[in-house]
């Protein structure tokens, strides 16, 4: 028996050698972090080829200042400007998985609608694949953190998220104190015919909450459709368009001239903006730009 | 037919009082009655429940019966005109014509041609689909229901290929695009009643004329042609009212599914196959299923919709198993 168990002891001595001495000539500072899906995502050293296939984390590249690492990118990708000259690698959902293995990236960065079948099919071609999909205000913060240490550049995402935290704080002190009476109905309005709006556990939701109004669609979550009856029942005092800047504004035309919304007080008071899809339907740095501008238009008197 | 009639109106009136937001049948009520000339009612409602009732409830209760009632009728003059159970309005290239219009329209930048150019795209795409597949159709001067058919699912997928190409490629359209071919009446007003009750009244009057002819035609095209009909002619009329009634229907809605195809063989095995009854009957029972399906659209889930398209096929389907399981023998 005691012979039996010391020789249990000593393969199990052997054998955690063996993986301790296996782990440290794989990875010496091996980075693991938890991405905006859960996964633990691991990498051997800084990564110094990365893919992106979503303009909101073309942006989240760039904010960081890795934009020498960017190898590829998508057809939708347009800020900033300099992200013309790079080779485009996928576009709105289709993703050249041929191309990609070609260019020997060592990180993709993927968004929510890879999920399911874009994430997989690369980690079998062994690509290293981190899934973002920040979707609140607060996570973006986080995720430029993640993003930061798994790209060995956390000093430059904490100089990042200490500015966006202090201006994000300048408009929330001005607004956080605001009672319901001084916050106006808002609607904001991603699509006509139907009428499509953003409720709760959304970027928008917080940008709205934060600018000092108060979403006249709290009673939904996510994208999602809502009735006219409805609208013109909560009487919305501001409307926001989201609109894709340079192309047609079509929502913005149609309520604007639509018969039923002139007895909203928006209308009646000339309350309704367009804002950027790019802005408001990304989830990036920019999105604090994008706080400031629909503070200014939802409380012109308190936030200039 | 009288009873459907009256239940159709009461069926119109009730479902006025019920919707996302909470409105007490006695104020809708009020609200109607004070809009008839001469009734001297008023009441301390506000203006936005006025408008509520008005301006947004009433005219989408009309679309979607005008609507039901076409797609109904259309439905019945099909079956009966291709002698087929399975044919439905859309069988013959309306739906994708009309399909591929409208998102066309939604995709070229010509917004500033204003809120008719989607509708007009569909509606001309519609026509100009089951024009082109009239003419391909006919073989000398005759124009085979089995030839239409295939004509018709052939240019009907290729038609639906460009489409789906297109949505796919679609980004902030999508949305509109998908709702359009579910179908809706989220946004209906007075003037797309007013534009589309002309050509849906017109063409229904157009082929309830024509129910005798397809009576006769159920037999056999030929016997039909011996008795005194003039086979071809009736069946180019009712092709164009049918084609005509369908893409007035669908091009403000969008294609609605299964009303279509559901409805005349409800009222088939209700009330029996004489198109004398059936088309008039397939009318009504249209408008009321649509009416409702739309009510349950706006009214369940407040303050979201679900699509009308769903509701349909949701609650359509079972009812008319049921009714297929009680009669027992073949039906069409």
């Amino acid at each position: 028996m005691k012979k039996r168990l010391s020789g249990v002891f000593l393969i199990l001595i052997l054998l955690s050698l063996l993986l301790s001495s296996a782990c440290q000539s794989g990875s010496p500072q091996a980075n693991t972090v938890t991405d905006d899906f859960g996964r633990q995502v691991s990498i051997a050293k800084s990564p110094e080829r990365i893919i992106s296939l979503a303009p909101s984390n073309t942006e989240l590249v760039y904010a960081l200042g890795l934009e020498d690492r960017l190898i590829g990118v998508t057809t939708y990708c347009n800020y900033p400007p300099q992200v013309e000259d790079k080779p485009r690698v996928a576009d709105f959902s289709r993703v050249d998985i041929e191309k990609i293995v070609s260019l020997q990236p060592d990180l993709v960065l993927a968004g929510n609608i890879h999920k399911d079948e874009i994430i997989p099919a690369l980690e079998k071609v062994n690509v290293t694949v981190l899934g973002i999909d920040p979707e609140r205000l607060d996570k973006i913060l986080a995720t430029l953190k993640m993003l930061g240490s798994f790209t060995d550049s956390a000093a430059e995402a904490d100089t990042l998220i200490a500015s966006l935290t202090t201006r994000i704080k300048a408009v929330t002190d001005k607004t956080e104190k605001l009672s319901t009476f001084e916050r106006p109905r808002v609607f904001f309005l991603t699509w006509h015919d139907p009428l499509w709006t953003v409720g709760r556990d959304t970027l928008v939701f917080d940008l709205i909450e934060k600018a000092g109004g108060e979403n006249i669609a709290s009673d939904l979550s996510g994208h999602a459709q809502i009735d006219l009856e409805s609208v013109i029942q909560r009487n919305p005092q501001v409307i926001l368009v989201l609109t894709s800047m340079g192309s047609q504004s079509t929502s913005f035309e149609f309520i604007k001239s639509e018969p039923r919304f002139q007895a909203t007080d928006a209308l009646k008071s000339g309350r309704i903006f367009q804002v950027d899809t790019d802005i408001f339907g990304r989830t990036t740095p920019r999105a604090v730009d994008g706080l400031e501008e629909m503070t200014r238009m939802i409380h012109p008197e308190i936030f200039k | 037919m009288g009873g459907l009639l009256a239940l159709c109106i009461v069926i119109g009136i009730l479902v006025s009082s019920v919707g996302s937001v909470r409105i007490p049948v006695i104020t809708v009520w009020q609200i109607m009655l004070s809009h008839l000339p001469f009734s001297g009612i008023s009441g301390d409602w506000s203006s936005t429940t006025d408008m509520i009732v008005i301006g947004i409830r009433l005219p989408r209760i009309m679309l979607a019966g005008l609507t039901g009632a076409a797609l109904g009728v259309a439905g019945a003059a099909y079956q009966g005109l291709f002698r087929n159970p399975l044919a439905d309005p859309y069988l013959i290239g309306v739906a994708q014509g009309a399909a591929l219009g409208a998102v066309a329209g939604f995709l070229l930048p010509w917004s500033f041609l204003g809120s008719y150019f989607i509708p007009v795209m569909a509606f001309a795409g519609a026509l100009l689909a089951v024009s082109v597949v009239y003419l391909i159709a006919r073989v000398g001067k005759t124009v085979p229901v089995t030839t239409l058919i295939l004509a018709g699912v052939a240019i009907g997928a290729f038609l639906m290929s460009l489409t789906s190409y297109l949505t796919l490629i679609s980004t902030s359209e999508i949305h509109g695009i998908m709702s359009w071919l579910i179908g809706r009446f989220s946004m209906s007003n007075w003037e797309q009643v007013a534009l589309v009750a002309p050509y849906i009244c017109v063409g229904m009057v157009v082929i309830f004329l024509f129910a005798r002819p397809l009576n006769v035609m159920q037999l056999d095209e030929e016997q039909a042609q011996q008795l005194g009909i003039n086979v071809e002619r009736t069946k180019l009329i009712l092709l164009a009212a049918s084609t005509l009634i369908t893409a007035a229907a669908v091009c403000f809605v969008g294609t609605i599914g299964f009303v279509g195809i559901i409805v005349p063989h409800a009222v088939r095995l209700v009330w029996g196959p004489d198109h004398r009854s059936l088309l008039p009957l397939s009318a009504l029972a249209g408008a009321g299923l649509l009416i409702l399906a739309d009510t349950a659209s706006r009214s369940i889930m407040p303050p979201t919709e679900i699509p009308v398209g769903v509701i349909t096929a949701f609650l359509g389907a079972p009812f008319f198993l049921v009714l297929l399981r009680r009669k027992k023998k073949a039906v069409f």
